[in-house]
């Protein structure tokens, strides 16, 4: 009895007993729904399996940048979700960081005005959903727009109205690709540079003007290059026939109003961690900067940014995820990407439910996880080393 | 800006925007932004508005057209909730006062069975009022729309998160590897995965999953698809408080003799829970706001009337109308919560700067 009294109470007799409860349970509850879900499924007569993948859509999609036509396979219809999903996630994310670092800077402002202004953006996005500014674009900002006939020109290269925002194309893209090759070499160039000025700086103490040839190497070879590229290139400048303009791609509605609802929205939230970040340097951390004889620009370079950075960059990286993950918005307005494509089309089409919700979750999963590791590896890089 | 001797009136006035030229400059900048924009807005929103009347014809161009909302006030609030059964909303709504009242009086006597009382009790007779059955005449859920919806799932969502969120979170802080591994796939599963398509996931896969002949409400696989996302969501927001409690108090109590369940109740997750408040409201905004997403199966919340409501071709044009009055009943809500949440944080830091005053 007594051992039996001391079986019972062992703590790793009982740790073990809980968790294989918790396991079983778990397990047979999978394996209940598995059943139901084949169950249900044979009485519906839906066949398993990804062999759907291959089958030809027959969807039209009105925004398209691969070669997808109606005729192609559902693989096909799900790499133009995926590209469209990337697309939008991706611009958003550039327009979001500059607007918000704009923000979030003007918020520590000490001009009252504009810090108040600041604060009244922030505390409007950050209260309201998401999909409310989705909607209130897509059908009072896009609806406001003129007719083809009036657009607003910009530059008489790219003309916004309400079906879209129609911008020129290069017919030959060939100049441009060796701009972009230049582009990269330039900045393997710049982090070469820059792995030597941190050695040399390291064993001798002289330190190279790096900033300086970052904006040479970075910013001015790639622009010049992209510029004389731009000009070799013939492009096809969309221009007005009958009640639409012709030739040039249209970027849809449905794009600008994400594009625009997302930017604006997300960039709420990164002023608030561009405000966070800015403000966790610690005061003294500059003071000393100034009293070792940095300038200021040698402070904000030296000190306040690297300082600043490390708090920043995990909570933007979550934004940034945010970003790609509420693209999904788009689906609300038929905005072309994968949870309208393929969760709403492509499931009506074939029916697959349990394939095509397996494969949209997963490919979000694995976006999130690339992330993930990404900020890992960089936070693993960025601690501070205290010597 | 350097801070001196304090100073009033204009010297403050000119100390804050017209410090130096460009202080001037972006003064001037700003202001011009706010007569272009801000005034023009309030002239359309109150000035030139049409509050009175009773059709479209009754309003005045150049201003916004409110009589739209007035027309339709009903469906804003209760969807299309039949008439003479609107008192069990509103019932019900007092009983979410109630509730609430219970929650914060901390004097009150029998705090202890009265909040029990309201945590188990109030959410059954809340879906009994608004449903039916036992006597009530029964109100399916596809004519419930409007704020109602929206509150009914924030706080149903609620109910099924918070509850999930803390079990999560202590199990992702567990020592049993099993358990813990389970918590952390849960967690983040559903943390990376667009709320959106769980939306659609949950009211597909439900009754794919369930045996043939048991049919789960669409609101019900909706609510239990937002309370499993914000409950991943929940779980980070107590792991953050749970690691703030010292190891020490743990030990304590086991010296004390307490096992895992009682040093949990007793003295872990009460100090945890106050901690981690702040974020759980935080989170809790955050499911406010993602109810909308039931858009998407064809459910009307408050936006979803909204939108509803300018399709009406009696009502072409209002667009504008209909999605701020929605947008404002939303930004009051969450800026009235998130603004609870930072007087929290606020006396949680006073209290913190001052231990004994604890």
């Amino acid at each position: 009895m007594t051992t039996l009294l001391a079986f019972i109470n062992n703590r790793a007799v009982r740790d073990a007993f809980w968790q294989a409860v918790v396991a079983i349970s778990v397990a047979g509850l999978l394996v209940y729904f598995v059943r139901n879900a084949s169950d249900n499924m044979v009485k519906a007569g839906i066949a398993s399996g990804f062999d759907f993948l291959g089958r030809t859509s027959g969807i039209d999609v009105p925004f398209v940048l691969t070669g997808y036509v109606p005729q192609s396979s559902i693989a096909a219809l799900l790499w133009v979700g995926v590209v469209n999903t990337m697309l939008v996630a991706a611009v958003s994310i550039v327009l979001a960081t500059i607007l918000g670092f704009f923000i979030g800077l003007a918020r520590l402002s000490s001009n009252w005005l504009l810090s108040t202004l600041a604060g009244a953006y922030v505390e409007f996005v950050r209260n309201i959903p998401l999909l409310f500014f989705v909607l209130f674009w897509y059908s009072v900002v896009i609806g406001a727009l003129p007719q083809p006939r009036e657009s607003l020109s910009i530059f008489s290269i790219a003309f916004l109205n309400n079906r879209g925002l129609t911008i020129p194309v290069a017919t030959d893209g060939t100049a441009l690709r060796w701009a972009a090759l230049v582009a990269v070499l330039s900045l393997l160039l710049q982090v070469a540079l820059a792995l030597y000025a941190a050695r040399r700086r390291r064993l001798t103490g002289r330190s190279l003007p790096i900033g300086s040839i970052a904006l040479v190497t970075a910013l001015l070879i790639p622009l010049a290059a992209f510029g004389i590229a731009a000009a070799q290139t013939p492009w096809e400048i969309p221009a007005l026939r009958g009640f639409n303009y012709r030739g040039g791609f249209v970027l849809v509605p449905e794009f600008v109003a994400l594009l625009g609802s997302l930017a604006t929205y997300t960039a709420g939230f990164i002023a608030e961690v561009v405000r966070g970040g800015i403000q966790a340097v610690p005061k003294g951390q500059i003071e000393a900067a100034r009293a070792l004889g940095l300038s200021s620009g040698q402070t904000l370079r030296l000190v306040t940014v690297p300082l600043a950075l490390r708090v920043v960059i995990p909570p933007l990286t979550s934004q940034y995820l945010n970003v790609l993950k509420n693209s999904s918005f788009g689906a609300a307005i038929a905005y072309p990407e994968i949870v309208s494509l393929f969760m709403g089309s492509a499931l009506n089409a074939t029916g697959q439910a349990i394939e095509i919700i397996a494969i949209t979750l997963a490919i979000y999963l694995g976006m999130g996880l690339l992330v993930s590791l990404f900020m890992a590896w960089f936070n693993a890089r960025m601690t501070l080393v205290t010597r | 800006m350097k801070h001196g001797a304090p100073v009033s009136g204009l010297g403050l006035l000119r100390q804050r925007l017209f410090a130096t030229p460009l202080d001037v400059a972006i003064t001037l900048a700003c202001a011009g932004i706010l007569w272009f924009t801000a005034v023009p807005l309030l002239k359309w929103m109150l000035f030139n508005a049409t509050i009175t009347g009773a059709s479209r014809s009754d309003c005045a161009p150049g201003g916004a057209c409110w009589v739209l909302i007035r027309a339709r006030f009903d469906q804003y609030m209760y969807g299309f909730y039949p008439a003479g059964e609107r008192w069990r909303v509103n019932a019900a709504g007092l009983l979410l006062a109630l509730g609430i009242a219970i929650a914060s009086w901390k004097a009150m006597p029998l705090r202890g069975p009265m909040l029990a009382a309201a945590i188990f009790g109030f959410p059954v007779l809340g879906v009994w009022l608004l449903y039916g059955g036992l006597g009530l005449p029964v109100v399916e859920t596809r004519v419930w729309g409007g704020l109602m919806l929206t509150v009914f799932m924030s706080v149903y969502g609620g109910l099924l998160a918070v509850p999930l969120g803390i079990l999560l979170a202590l199990g992702r802080q567990s020592e049993l590897p099993i358990i813990r591994t389970l918590s952390v796939i849960f967690i983040e599963f559903w943390r990376g995965v667009p709320i959106i398509a769980v939306i659609f996931l949950a009211s597909l896969l439900i009754p794919l999953i369930m045996p043939s002949g048991i049919g789960v409400d669409r609101l019900a696989r909706a609510v239990i698809g937002l309370g499993f996302v914000i409950a991943a969501y929940m779980a980070e927001a107590v792991r953050g408080g749970l690691q703030a409690i010292p190891q020490g108090q743990r030990e304590a109590a086991a010296a004390l003799g307490l096992g895992y369940w009682p040093t949990m109740r007793l003295i872990v997750l009460p100090q945890a829970l106050r901690i981690s408040l702040p974020a759980i409201t935080n989170e809790f905004i955050s499911l406010v706001k993602n109810t909308t997403l039931v858009l998407v199966v064809s459910i009307f919340d408050l936006l979803g009337i909204a939108q509803a409501a300018i399709t009406d071709p009696n009502w072409a044009g209002l667009n504008k109308e209909s999605y701020i009055f929605a947008g404002a009943i939303y930004w009051i809500v969450c800026f009235a919560l998130s603004r609870w949440s930072r007087a929290l944080e606020r006396r949680q830091d006073d209290r913190a700067l001052k231990p004994s005053a604890g």
